[in-house]
C-alpha cells in the first residue's frame, strides 16, 4: 500500500522506527505494529543491522 | 433445517415448564440466527414497559449456523435481554464452546422466561432437559461452580455460570463461561440473577446436517487456509487484542484517569510485551479457532491465574484507573470474572468514583475511609469486591455511572462517561470522530464493537466531520454483527485480514440458502432498525438526545498526550447525528420512519 505496491524495502541502521517510517513517506501513526524477531517494539526502537523489521498498517481491530 | 439445531428451548423459571417447539423458518429468513433470533424475540414476547429484573423479561440465548461446524470462529454464542443497565437492548457475545454444544443439543435458541421461587440450573443433555436445585452453589464464585460441574459432569459439558454479582444484581453483571470467556456487557449476567438461574450445564451428540457437504468442507477449508497463510497470524496469536494497547497510547485512545486523557505517561508498563514476558503462559482459543488470542496468565505478585488480562480491561482497569502495573490488571480482572461483573463497566465506574474522590466531591467518609486516589491498586480490588456485593460505595457504583452520577450531582455527570447509560469502553475518543459517533450510535450503548473506526479516522483525518466518515460507520454497523447473527467470530476477518467472501460459499453450503454480503448487510441493517425501535418503544422521549456522547468529549480537552489540547465541537457532534440520521433513513429526532420500516420488512413485526 505504501511502498509504490513493493511489500519491501531496504533500510539504513542505526535510525528509529519512527524517523524510517517517516524518511519511506509512511504517517507513523497509520503503523499500529511493529515486530523485529517475533517481538513487537515501539516506535523508538533503533534498527539494527540485519533486522527484519515487519509493520502492520492499522487494520480493523476491536 | 440444513445448518441449524432445529429447535427453540423455553423455560419458564415461574412454573418449571420445559418445552420445545420447531424453530419457524420464516424467523430463520428475516433473521438468520445469533443475533438476529435475539433480536426478533426481545422485540415480540418482552411486553413494553416490563421491567428489565421483573417477570416479564425474557433472556434469549442463541446459536447461529456457522456455530459448532468446521469453520474458523465458530464459536460465539449471543445472549439478548432488555437490560437492567440501560432500560433499552442488550445483546452480549461470548465465546468459548458453549454455542457448539447448543447445536449439538439440536438447539438454535433458549428463552429463559419468568422467576424461580429457589436457586436453580439447567441441566441439558441432548433431550434430557431439567431444571435442578442449586442452593449449594448459590453465593459461589463462577471459577469455582464451573470447575465443580465439569468434575461431577465431565469435560464435555459446556457451562455458562453467574457470579455473586449477577445474584446481586449488579447493572453491569455479566454470565461467564469457559474458565474466562464472558456475556460481558448490558447486565445479562443480572437477569439471569434475578431469574435465580445459577448456571446452564449443556452437553448434546447430535449431528447438524447441511446442505452441501462437500462444498461445505471445501469452503471451511478454504477459511483455515486463509487463516494460515495471513501475514498477521503469528503476532496475533502472540499478542492478542492486547497488541492495540501501545498503538493506543501513541494516537491518544488509551483512556487514562476516567477518559480525561489519552496517553498514559507510565503506558509502557501495560504493553504487550511487558504483558506477555512477565505474566503470559499459553495462548487459548474458542471453539475452532486458528488464531487464538486468548492469554492465559498467572502472576507470581498476586498468584492469580486468568484469562487475560484482554485490551479493554487493560485499558479501563489499568490506564483508566492511573494502574501501571500489569500483574495489578490481572488480578482485578481474575476478581471481576470469578465475582462475574463486566470488567469494562466496573472499570469505568470506578475511574469516575476516583476522579469524585481527587476533585473532593467525594470523602472519605463516602469512601469508606478509603484514600481512593488514582493509582491505588488495594483499592481497586477492594471496589471489586464491593461492587459485586453493594456494598459500602459499591451499591452506589453497581448502578452504573448514569444512574451514580445523577443521585450525587455536583457536576459529576459531565464526567460520567457513558452513552445511554452503558459505560464506553476502552478507546478514548477526544478527536476521532468517526469512533465518537460509533460510540454515539451503537445499539447497546458505548461499546466498540460494532463499529470499530478509530483507525479509519486516522487514516483519513481524526477530526474531519463528513459524509464519508459516517457512511463507514453504518457499513462497519451493518456488517460486522452480522458475525454475531451467525454464530461465529469476526477476529479472523478483523485482525487477520481474510476476504469475507469466503463465508460467502461456506454459509451457502451449510444453509442452502444463496446470499451475498450485499443480502446479509441487509439483515444487519432490518436488527438495526429493529433494536433502534426496541429503546424507542421502551424509553420514554428516546431521540437525538440519547446519542449524545459524554460532555468531556466536547468540553474538556486532554491536558497532556497525544491528543494535548483536541476536542471535538459540540456543533460537530451535532452535525455527524444529523448526517447519521439521514443515511440511515430516519427521522431528523433519529427515529426509523415507516418507509424505512417497510423497506426492510419490519411493518407486521412493529405494528
Amino acid at each position: 500500500m505504501y511502498l509504490d505496491g513493493k511489500d519491501e524495502a531496504e533500510v539504513e541502521a542505526g535510525r528509529t522506527v519512527r524517523e524510517t517510517l517517516i524518511s519511506l513517506n509512511i504517517k507513523p501513526e497509520l503503523i499500529a505494529l511493529i515486530v523485529v524477531d517475533g517481538e513487537q517494539k515501539t516506535k523508538d526502537y533503533i534498527i539494527q543491522d540485519g533486522d527484519l523489521v515487519k509493520v502492520l498498517a492499522v487494520i480493523g481491530g476491536g | 433445517m440444513n445448518g441449524y439445531g432445529g429447535s427453540i428451548l423455553r423455560i419458564n423459571l415461574t412454573t418449571a415448564k420445559i418445552s420445545k417447539e420447531s424453530t419457524p423458518t420464516n424467523v430463520m429468513r428475516d433473521f438468520i440466527g445469533g443475533r438476529g433470533f435475539g433480536a426478533y424475540y426481545l422485540f415480540k414476547e418482552v411486553p413494553k414497559g416490563a421491567d428489565p429484573l421483573g417477570t416479564e423479561n425474557k433472556l434469549i440465548i442463541s446459536s447461529g449456523p456457522m456455530s459448532g461446524l468446521m469453520i474458523p470462529g465458530a464459536g460465539k454464542c449471543d445472549f439478548t435481554t432488555k437490560s437492567p443497565l440501560t432500560g433499552g437492548y442488550a445483546s452480549a457475545s461470548m465465546g468459548g464452546h458453549f454455542t457448539a454444544e447448543m447445536k449439538y443439543a439440536g438447539l438454535d435458541s433458549i428463552i429463559l422466561e419468568g422467576i424461580s421461587s429457589k436457586p436453580v440450573y439447567l441441566f441439558i443433555d441432548n433431550d434430557k432437559i431439567e431444571l435442578r436445585d442449586a442452593n449449594e452453589l448459590w453465593g459461589k464464585g463462577t471459577i469455582t461452580v464451573e470447575k465443580h460441574f465439569k468434575e461431577v459432569f465431565g469435560e464435555e459439558f459446556q457451562v455458562a455460570v453467574i457470579g455473586p454479582g449477577g445474584e446481586n444484581l449488579v447493572s453491569y453483571a455479566c454470565i461467564n463461561h469457559d474458565f474466562g470467556r464472558q456475556a460481558g456487557r448490558g447486565g445479562v449476567g443480572a437477569v439471569m440473577g434475578v431469574k435465580k438461574l445459577k448456571a446452564i450445564v449443556i452437553h448434546g451428540t447430535k449431528s447438524i446436517s447441511v446442505a452441501d457437504n462437500k462444498t461445505y468442507r471445501q469452503a471451511g477449508k478454504a477459511l483455515y487456509k486463509a487463516c494460515k497463510e495471513a501475514s498477521f497470524l503469528p503476532e496475533w496469536t502472540r499478542y492478542g487484542t492486547t497488541v492495540v494497547t501501545s498503538w493506543c497510547d501513541e494516537v491518544g485512545a488509551l483512556p487514562t484517569r476516567n477518559f480525561s486523557a489519552g496517553s498514559f505517561e507510565d503506558g509502557k508498563n501495560l504493553y504487550a510485551p511487558v504483558m506477555r514476558e512477565k505474566i503470559v503462559i499459553t495462548d487459548k482459543g474458542c471453539f475452532g479457532c486458528p488464531s487464538p488470542c486468548g492469554k492465559y496468565s498467572r502472576s507470581k505478585k498476586y498468584g492469580s491465574n486468568v484469562e487475560g488480562p484482554e485490551y479493554e480491561t487493560i485499558g479501563l482497569m489499568g490506564s483508566n484507573l492511573g494502574i501501571s502495573d500489569i500483574e495489578a490488571v490481572a488480578q482485578a480482572n481474575l476478581l471481576a470474572d470469578d465475582l462475574g461483573i463486566d470488567t469494562i463497566s466496573a472499570g469505568n465506574a470506578i475511574g469516575w468514583a476516583m476522579e469524585c474522590y481527587e476533585k473532593g466531591i467525594f470523602t472519605k467518609d463516602d469512601t469508606d475511609g478509603v484514600d481512593l486516589k488514582f493509582g491505588n491498586v488495594e483499592a481497586t480490588f477492594d471496589l471489586i469486591g464491593k461492587i459485586a456485593r453493594k456494598e459500602g460505595l459499591g451499591a452506589l457504583l453497581a448502578e452504573g455511572v448514569k444512574k451514580a452520577s445523577r443521585k450525587i450531582g455536583k457536576g459529576t455527570e459531565k464526567f460520567a462517561i457513558h452513552v445511554k447509560g452503558m459505560e464506553q469502553s476502552a478507546y478514548a475518543t477526544h478527536n476521532a470522530t468517526a469512533m465518537l459517533l460509533a460510540y454515539m450510535t451503537c445499539d447497546v450503548g458505548a461499546h466498540h464493537n460494532r463499529s470499530w473506526a478509530i483507525t479509519y479516522d486516522l487514516q483519513v483525518g481524526r477530526d474531519l466531520v463528513v459524509p464519508e466518515k459516517v457512511a463507514r460507520v453504518i457499513w462497519l454497523q451493518n456488517f460486522r454483527p452480522m458475525f454475531d447473527v451467525f454464530g461465529g467470530c469476526r477476529l479472523q476477518w478483523v485482525e487477520l485480514g481474510i476476504d469475507r467472501d469466503l463465508y460467502i460459499p461456506a454459509l451457502e453450503a451449510i444453509t442452502g440458502v444463496h446470499r451475498t454480503w450485499e443480502d446479509f448487510e441487509k439483515v444487519g441493517e432490518r436488527i438495526w432498525n429493529l433494536t433502534r425501535l426496541f429503546w424507542a418503544r421502551e424509553n420514554e422521549g428516546f431521540g437525538r438526545n440519547w446519542d449524545m456522547p459524554a460532555p468531556r468529549f466536547y468540553e474538556e480537552a486532554p491536558k497532556s498526550g497525544a491528543t494535548k489540547g483536541q476536542i471535538t465541537k459540540l456543533e460537530d457532534v451535532n452535525l455527524l447525528l444529523d448526517m447519521y440520521y439521514e443515511q440511515r433513513g430516519w427521522t431528523s429526532d433519529g427515529l426509523p420512519t415507516h418507509e424505512r420500516l417497510s423497506e426492510l420488512n419490519l411493518s407486521d413485526l412493529v405494528v
